[in-house]
């Protein structure tokens, strides 16, 4: 974030409320962030793109992939520090898992989010492969009997 | 299962179910508690996690192992469709996919 506000202050400040924060009591309670530069749709600092100043978010987009970096140098002007990179849809898969790595990874910038942002992208990209249609349920029972007779 | 908010241990000196008499109702204890590691699971090994929109079907992308999308009750069936669509995109499961969806023949 900004130079002189560290990214634990920031993170402190808005973890109990943040516009990208969504709370649930069903299921024991959740917490998910909306936050395009979270890798996992997980609050938590570590995965948190807006308190982080390198962060990385793999969005989807017309079946294609956008990874989004975050550009430590300029922190007055968060808006200008994205920096995304599009992969169309006739990228192989393997080709844009080797391109993220690298700028996860590479240069100092977070290998630790390296294997989230490998499995986001296959997410993605599964997420936009056709959908075969759910095979047509056998009848059972009295509706089995009907269809028996009719035949 | 969990007993209401309104539960008060039975206190009188001849009642049978503070006295734990057989063929008398249970009394809540912590035993009754559930493992840690499945508490609030469903059968399928899914938690439930509330939607209300495609965009909050989104969120479990990462996550289509471990939670199941639940809809709102007040969704139109308009909105339903378009939510079970994205879910079945993703891999999410929906736990009512039926309601407002399908009508009765």
């Amino acid at each position: 974030m900004s130079s002189n506000i560290s990214n634990d202050l920031v993170w402190e400040i808005t973890r109990n409320q943040n516009s990208f924060l969504v709370n649930r009591n069903s299921g024991g309670g959740s917490q998910f962030s909306r936050d395009p530069l979270n890798l996992l749709n997980k609050h938590s600092y570590k995965y948190a793109g807006y308190s982080n100043t390198k962060a990385v978010g793999v969005q989807p987009t017309e079946n294609g992939v956008a990874v989004i970096t975050k550009k430590p140098s300029n922190p007055q002007q968060p808006a200008q520090n994205l920096v995304t990179v599009t992969y169309g849809p006739s990228t192989a898969n393997r080709k844009i898992y080797k391109g993220v790595a690298d700028r996860t990874a590479k240069n100092n910038y977070r290998a630790d989010l390296r294997e989230e942002a490998v499995a986001r992208v296959s997410a993605v990209r599964r997420s936009q492969l056709p959908k075969k249609d759910a095979p047509a349920q056998k009848p059972r029972g009295s509706k089995a009997r009907k269809a028996e007779e009719s035949e | 299962m969990r007993v209401g908010a309104s539960w008060r241990k039975p206190k009188g000196i001849d009642n049978c179910v503070r006295r734990r008499f057989k063929g008398q109702m249970a009394m809540p204890s912590i035993g009754f508690g559930s493992n840690k590691k499945t508490r609030h699971m469903m059968p399928s090994g899914h938690k439930a996690f509330l939607v209300h929109n495609t965009k909050d079907v989104e969120l479990l992308l990462m996550h289509n192992r471990t939670f199941a999308a639940e809809i709102g009750h007040a969704v139109s069936s308009r909105k339903r469709v378009e939510i079970i669509e994205k879910a079945k995109a993703l891999g999410v499961k929906v736990t009512n996919p039926k309601g407002r969806v399908t009508t009765e023949a």
